[in-house]
């Protein structure tokens, strides 16, 4: 062999291994998911939509899933619906998750014409009738978005089957709502016209679904109208404690210049409600602001968490804890990593910062996998099987994280599913040199959890549903036989 | 007669001068700027670019930052109204207290659309400025400039735009929204 061959045939090898060492990290439809004690339990194509938030509903004997979701692609604007043989906007899925092995797709109602998130129906919330104040007892409610211009309520009673009750409309935007269930009050995130955010907070009465009264709208000073100079970051997201624990805890930022603002819900619901920036302040109580770098997606209370560590001390035994999910939005890493932050709020008017969270990058060289890599949105349910123990993390092409947050201060990774890829898995691409270079992977946008102990996670990228539970020492975390 | 002849000429010539002089402060060359280094601290996104223009051809002197900003979420809608410009374009930078002068206007640049609005800023001392803040838009990612300083508010735009639409620019912020 000549000097020149044997340098071409070093050069072959080494190219060979190289793209052998990048193919390896590419998900290929066909292979298994990867996995650390969490198991498939079933899954919904749901139609091959972008998902976002699922919620879990326990409904008479029946559990029901409706998940929302983000608008269609360029490629698919509106996916054709098998029940109705028609091409229909991304809406809303109603699944039966009853027996989790067998989900039994019930409905598609579909949201507002629009690609990504300029269209769809993402958010969704639920509440029976019987617990509302004033809801008929026999209805069951959905509050949902329908991509940036109306909330909407529907009556899902019968799931296959919703009947629309009321609309909100004459929106510039719309995101993540709270409902309480209790009392009916709304916190929808929407765009009001005049406010010069695109997102902010408006109040609603939604005890009586059939009559919304609006209260007041809420959002930083800066952000109201009239108002000049800075505008500061606009909402994501809030979660109320209700009436008892009289806090709301509100997300600022989604990926940039975050704000966890904690909120005094009584002054906010009684408190003088004309938007001028002396009564925006009235009701807040502090803020913690996050680095330039993240945002802030998710922001879930966790109140009076005894900490083992500090169980002699005589003081602070218990802290209030705040888990809050940044969200990652840019392909193959091309900004700041995403993570998870737990901020000890026990005193209130001095928020600190304790610990985070982030799957290893190189555990799985997600930069290079395509699409997004880092945090999105964790369960927000406050049912008894994983409250306080453990948080469920979207992670998008990491899967969804399985994290024991029995110690706060030292959150642990004891749990894992990537969902497998699939023929309708979309691609993520980014620009190289002026040309997209494209590249298919799973996008766990968000994950919710029932009273059963099953995670529910939904793909971004057209995957759908995977409904999964905790195996080996995760288990054993959350207390589960 | 005579003696007024020679006024209206005077006054002619002057007017003539003064109005070169004027459209010469308008129109400053590409050349009249100068690059300086990025002067903010570090914030939510990289540094950009920053540039100065002097006295002598921008009138009051000017200064120019601008920087793409990936990963805007308004991904459909782009730089859809005047807020959207408040929100996005960098005055926070050089003050958090500016109030717009006018509505803005739609604006094209390096092939994106957007708008283009002129503020009242009011800097640290209590000085006054003017201030130009623009936003253009490609699907979800954002181009920002913000062009500030004491003179007249059109030359000040004007001068703003014709450097940022020069052919080195727009091979700049071509590259620099597609993350080259």
């Amino acid at each position: 062999m000549s000097g020149r061959l044997k340098l071409a045939a070093s050069f072959s090898i080494v190219f060979l291994a190289g793209s052998g060492i990048a193919c390896a990290q590419q998900q290929v439809v066909g292979a298994p998911p990867e996995a650390l004690n969490m198991k498939l339990v079933g899954t919904s194509d749901l139609q091959a939509r972008s998902a976002y938030q699922p919620t879990i509903h326990h409904q008479g004997d029946r559990w029901i899933a409706y998940i929302g979701h983000h608008g269609g692609s360029d490629d698919i604007p509106a996916p054709v619906n098998p029940q109705t043989g028609k091409a229909e906007p991304n809406g809303t899925s109603i699944v039966d998750v009853t027996d989790p092995s067998q989900p039994r797709y019930l409905r598609h109602l579909p949201g507002q014409e629009g690609k990504y998130e300029a269209g769809g129906a993402q958010m969704v919330r639920i509440c029976d009738g019987k617990a509302l104040p004033k809801g008929d007892r026999n209805a069951v409610y959905m509050l949902r978005t329908f991509g940036g211009e109306a909330h909407e309520i529907w009556n899902v009673a019968d799931p296959a089957n919703p009947v629309l009750i009321t609309r909100i409309a004459g929106l510039k935007d719309t995101h993540k709502n709270w409902w309480e269930c209790d009392t009916g009050i709304a916190f929808l995130v929407s765009g009001a016209p005049d406010w010069r955010t695109r997102r902010m907070t408006q109040i609603y009465d939604l005890s009586d679904p059939a009559h919304p009264q609006k209260i007041r709208d809420f959002g930083l000073p800066g952000q109201e109208p009239g108002s000049t100079g800075a505008v500061p970051t606009e909402l994501h997201g809030p979660i109320s404690t209700g009436p008892s624990g009289n806090r709301i805890y509100f997300g600022y930022g989604t990926n940039k210049g975050g704000f966890l603002q904690i909120v005094d819900r009584e002054k906010l619901l009684n408190g003088p409600r004309e938007p001028t920036a002396d009564n925006l302040r009235i009701p807040e109580i502090s803020r913690l602001a996050m680095s330039a770098f993240n945002g802030a997606h998710t922001t879930f209370p966790m109140l009076g968490m005894p900490i083992a560590e500090f169980a002699k001390d005589k003081d602070g035994k218990t802290r209030d804890i705040v888990m809050i999910v940044d969200e990652a939005i840019l392909n193959e890493c091309n900004e700041p990593r995403q993570m998870v932050w737990f901020a000890d709020v026990t005193v209130e008017n001095r928020p600190m910062m304790i610990s985070n969270y982030t799957v290893p990058e190189a555990s799985g060289s997600f930069c290079e996998r395509g699409g997004r890599f880092g945090a999105h949105s964790s369960n927000e349910s406050m049912a008894q099987v994983y409250y306080k123990k453990m948080a469920f993390i979207s992670f998008f092409n990491a899967g969804v994280r399985a994290l024991d947050i029995r110690d706060p201060y030292h959150p642990t990774e004891v749990g894992y599913f990537i969902p497998a890829i699939t023929a309708a898995t979309d691609k993520r691409c980014v620009k190289i040199d002026g040309k997209d270079r494209c590249k298919v992977a799973i996008q766990t946008n968000n994950v919710e959890t029932d009273e059963r102990g099953y995670v529910y996670i939904v793909d971004r990228a057209n995957t759908g549903l995977h409904i999964l539970e905790l195996t080996g020492p995760a288990r054993a975390v959350a207390g589960i036989q | 007669m005579r003696r007024w002849l020679v006024i209206a000429v005077g006054v002619a010539a002057l007017g003539a001068l003064s109005g070169g002089a004027a459209y010469e402060h308008a129109v400053p060359r590409p050349g009249d700027w100068q690059e300086i280094a990025w002067p903010f601290p570090r914030d939510g996104w990289p540094a950009g670019k920053a540039f100065r223009c002097g006295v002598a051809a921008c009138g009051g002197g000017l200064e120019l930052y601008v920087r793409p900003k990936m990963g805007f979420c308004n991904c459909d809608r782009g730089v859809a109204d005047d807020d959207e410009v408040d929100r996005v374009a960098d005055l926070d930078l050089l003050s958090a207290h500016f109030a717009p002068l006018a509505l803005g206007q739609v604006v094209r640049l390096a092939d994106m659309p957007g708008r283009i609005r002129a503020y009242d800023l009011k800097m640290s001392g209590g000085l006054r400025h003017t201030a130009i803040g623009l936003a253009v838009s490609r699907r979800c990612d954002l181009l920002v400039a913000v062009a500030h300083g004491s003179g007249d508010t059109p030359e000040m735009r004007h001068a703003a735009l014709d450097f940022l639409a020069t052919s080195e620019m727009t091979r700049w912020m071509t590259a620099a929204m597609e993350g080259r």
